[in-house]
């Protein structure tokens, strides 16, 4: 018997040696820095932040780093543009942050603490209220927009001496002698057919004694330098897909939702995993979404549609009453846990930082305190190894980074749910008793661990699922074309293709690609007579979810400044 | 209060959109300049009295001959600067974005761009600008003179006052960095019809066409309309039509009398580049694409068989 069409078995033109360079500039032009950061999220900028405190109380540090001690490259418009979360944050992290600075912390945008939460399961015309699972329990967490906190941690890098060079992407990862020495930033001005147009501007070598990775969910050159110095952990990593609206409603909501169930399938063969969030943001704003693992099989599963579905629900369409959307995005969401952890968080002139790292918690929807804290850490790592007589490049130089991060509660946490996510690969039901067993044991029991597959090696199966989706009425329910145009997306069309995939591929992988892709980027073009399409790409689309990287194609970073421009989500 | 406004010219004419911010200066209230530059427009630039200039200044130098921003610059900046001038203001072209952010640069001035309207409020110019994908209009100013402002294409028609104006030739001095630049060769983009920016007409043309073909009878259709051909970013996608007819968001803005889209669903990305059009005539064979929700006139059909039969008629009827 055929296994049926496999995403794996059509790997894309793309190999992670590409991401990985020597520079090249003549040394007299390559930019130097102290310390380079990539990524403006909350890893990054509280990484950069922390190193702007250290190097205040340490001018003698500071100078021997040079004109740029601290530098943060951020390939969206600015801090904040490519950031989209629920979110409920737990504060620990942001304290320990600005620890002794209460005047910043008073100023941490925030739309207040949790003060009540609801647990549904939901079925096509019921919802029953259960209580929250005790990961699950938020009281005294903030809500918070994540693309308003990378905003104002923007500004408090700044205002503390970090430089930020927005609009500018980490294309390859340049290492030489065994050790990581920086970054080369993408071209600008390339053409569709990468011709050097008029206003073309070649990219730079970003030369640094230390290079930390907070790349996010999909890390481009996280996943390059993982394969580079061989950091893989004992699984593979996975991903769910998050789609998230912001609605200005008329009344407020006052607490957190959550709900697990419909429009979900519990069958385990469809594999459909995952659940919403209903957020409010003050008394106006409410922040919903709905995330599912992207280990489904279904050609016809969207995420972007199943939360249209999702907000036809009648619990759903009273909070939305007489509402207005006023935000939409899509990222994914790294899932893999603790044992798709990387081996090692550092290399040689490298640490690894936050989700791009793998720490997430997905049973308690929580990540970006691991960040903050995990990019302190790294900060503090990275310092100590800048010290006269140390060096960042000498072997084991930023060990004590993973020291830290071991002993601390973030790994601790992740230890201790590090089977429940591959649990509900049973189905929804059993999945849900054996993830209670953990919770209740701190992870003893079951006393087996589970693992998972890559998001790419479940085979595909069609059934008439797109039938359920909402016509878009434009109220209520939306198409992904209106959607993406809310998402500020205004991305030049004539640069070059970002997206690699197998372009010649059966039918079924291309309608599932086409179906997955929240931004309309995939189009199934002419049949080819042997059974296969041609895939059809619109890249400028792309609101660089990272989907694709997990189902079988792999995203790059596109010209600086290109893809959404999220401000609330 | 002292206004002026930049006006372009190519081949002989006063280009539309320049005339057209003339006439919308005119809502500040007082008295608007213009100001023409170029080899040999001495005459040319007296015609702006028709248009509502009280005054135009002229600098009429071989080395203003060519397209070039930066000489340009040199001459704006003396006369804002001699003149006391407070405002100037751009309508939108390639030359004149270069020249009012070379302009900006030099004077240390603010300048608003985008701009689709301009009014004196309390006192204080206020622009309008179009912001967040043309979903709202927000209030611009400035906190200094001279303002420099670069309106968006298509935003106001020219007003025919019958006026006449007085002509005053400034002189000009050159900066030697200025003539650094040298125009070797300027070529035209081989086209039949005015171009999309300019046209009074436009048929555009979507997926809905079927192939690349498709575009042959809406050629035909401009032809006879005597308007200029554009597209959707899926068919430029495609490599159906060049990137330079692509209308919509991130393409051109156009906003002509008459916008005949046909094949186009109407997509919110191609709606933000072309609603500012005054009638919208929309063919689709779907009788659900957004396009029918803001066309002012929907013909639900295939576009095979009504746009080459809506030729033969505007033909006929011109005969």
């Amino acid at each position: 018997m055929s296994r049926g069409i496999v995403p794996a078995d059509y790997p894309p033109p793309f190999s992670p040696a590409e991401a990985i360079a020597t520079p090249s500039d003549p040394v007299d032009e390559r930019i130097e820095v102290g310390v380079l950061i990539v990524g403006a999220g909350p890893a990054g900028l509280a990484c950069a932040i922390r190193l702007g405190q250290l190097l205040e109380d340490s001018p003698e540090t500071a100078e021997r780093l040079g004109d740029v001690p601290v530098a943060v490259v951020e390939k969206g418009k600015q801090p904040g543009s490519h950031l989209l979360s629920g979110a409920v944050v737990n504060p620990r992290a942001l304290r320990r942050l600005f620890k002794g600075r209460p005047e910043q912390l008073e100023l941490v945008p925030t739309y207040g603490d949790v003060h009540g939460e609801a647990v549904y399961i939901l079925t096509k015309g019921t919802s029953s209220r259960i209580p929250p699972p005790p990961t699950m329990r938020n009281h005294a967490n903030m809500l918070v927009s994540v693309a308003q906190l990378g905003r104002f941690l923007g500004e408090q890098a700044e205002a503390i001496g970090v430089a930020i060079l927005p609009e500018t992407d980490a294309q390859k990862l340049l290492v030489a002698d065994g050790r990581v020495q920086g970054i080369r930033t993408g071209d600008k001005g390339r053409g569709r057919e990468g011709q050097e147009l008029g206003n073309f501007e070649p990219g730079s070598d970003i030369v640094a004694r230390v290079t930390i990775l907070a790349e996010g969910t999909q890390g481009h050159l996280t996943g390059a330098a993982i394969s580079r110095f061989g950091l893989e952990g004992s699984d593979p990593q996975v991903w769910a897909l998050g789609v998230k609206e912001v609605w200005k409603v008329e009344q407020s909501l006052g607490h957190i939702v959550h709900t697990m169930g419909w429009p979900l399938r519990k069958r385990a063969r469809f594999g459909e995993f995952g659940g919403s969030f209903i957020y409010p943001m003050g008394d106006e704003h409410v922040s919903i979404g709905f995330v599912a693992g992207l280990e489904y099989r279904d050609v016809e599963f969207s995420v972007h549609d199943v939360l249209q579905e999702f907000k036809t629900h009648r619990l759903v369409r009273k909070i939305l009453r007489g509402g207005e959307r006023v935000g939409w995005g899509a990222k994914t969401i790294t899932e893999g846990g603790f044992h798709a952890l990387p081996k090692r968080f550092n290399a040689p002139g490298l640490l690894l930082v936050g989700e791009g790292a793998g720490l997430v918690n997905v049973p308690t929807l929580k990540g970006i305190h691991y960040g903050i804290e995990s990019g302190i850490m790294a900060a503090e790592a990275a310092f100590r190894s800048l010290q006269r007589g140390e060096s960042p490049s000498r072997v084991g130089a930023l060990d004590s980074y993973d020291e830290e991060l071991r002993a601390s509660y973030v790994l601790e946490d992740l230890r201790q749910v590090r089977n429940m996510r591959q649990v509900f690969d049973k189905g929804f039901f059993l999945g849900g008793a054996f993830a209670s067993a953990m919770t209740i044991t701190k992870g003893k029991l079951p006393p087996k661990d589970y693992h998972s597959e890559p998001n790419a090696t479940h085979s595909l199966l069609r059934t008439d699922r797109a039938k359920s989706y909402p016509a878009p009425d434009g109220t209520l329910t939306f198409d992904k074309l209106s959607s993406v145009f809310l998402s500020g997306n205004r991305t030049r069309d004539d640069q070059p293709n970002h997206i690699r995939i197998e372009r010649q591929v059966p039918r079924e992988l291309a309608e599932m690609w086409v179906n997955m892709c929240p931004a309309q980027v995939y189009e199934v073009g002419a049949a080819d007579g042997d059974g296969t399409v041609t895939v059809n790409l619109a890249p400028s689309n792309c609101v660089q979810c990272g989907a694709i990287t997990a189902k079988g194609g792999r995203l790059t970073p596109p010209e600086g400044g290109s893809g959404p421009e999220y401000t609330l989500t | 209060m002292s206004v002026v406004v930049f006006l372009e010219h190519h081949e002989g004419e006063l280009q539309k959109g320049s005339l057209g911010i003339l006439a919308k200066a005119g809502q500040l209230g007082g008295e608007v300049a213009g100001v023409v530059l170029g080899s040999g427009v001495e005459e040319l630039a007296a015609g702006a009295g028709r248009y509502g200039a009280s005054t135009v200044y002229v600098a009429d130098d071989a080395k203003l001959e060519a397209p070039l921003p930066q000489p340009r610059v040199d001459v704006l900046a003396q006369l804002v600067e001699e003149k006391g001038i407070e405002t100037v203001l751009f309508a939108q072209s390639i030359l004149s974005a270069d020249l009012a952010a070379g302009l900006a640069a030099r004077l240390d001035a603010g300048l608003n761009w985008q701009l689709v309207d301009i009014a004196t409020q309390d006192g204080a110019v206020v622009g309008k600008q179009s912001a967040l994908g043309d979903s709202v209009l927000v209030d611009v100013g400035w906190t200094s003179t001279p303002r420099l402002a670069l309106f968006r294409a298509g935003i106001a028609d020219p007003v025919e006052t019958g006026g006449t104006a007085t002509v005053e030739k400034l002189d000009v001095t050159f900066q030697e960095h200025s003539l650094a630049a040298e125009m070797l060769e300027q070529a035209h983009e081989e086209s039949s019809g005015p171009s999309i920016e300019d046209a009074d007409i436009i048929v555009a043309g979507g997926r809905g066409l079927g192939a690349p073909e498709g575009f042959g009878m809406i050629e035909e259709l401009a032809k006879a309309l005597g308007g200029a051909v554009a597209a959707t970013r899926a068919v430029v996608d495609a490599g159906w039509y060049p990137y330079s007819a692509q209308v919509g968001q991130t393409g051109k803005n156009v906003s002509p009398v008459l916008y005949v889209a046909c094949g186009i669903s109407g997509a919110i990305q191609h709606k933000v580049g072309m609603q500012g059009s005054k009638v919208i005539v929309a063919i689709n064979k779907d009788p659900n694409a957004p396009i029918f929700e803001f066309a002012d006139l929907g013909i639900v059909g295939d576009v095979q068989t009504i746009v080459p039969k809506l030729t033969e008629l505007v033909r006929a009827r011109k005969g």
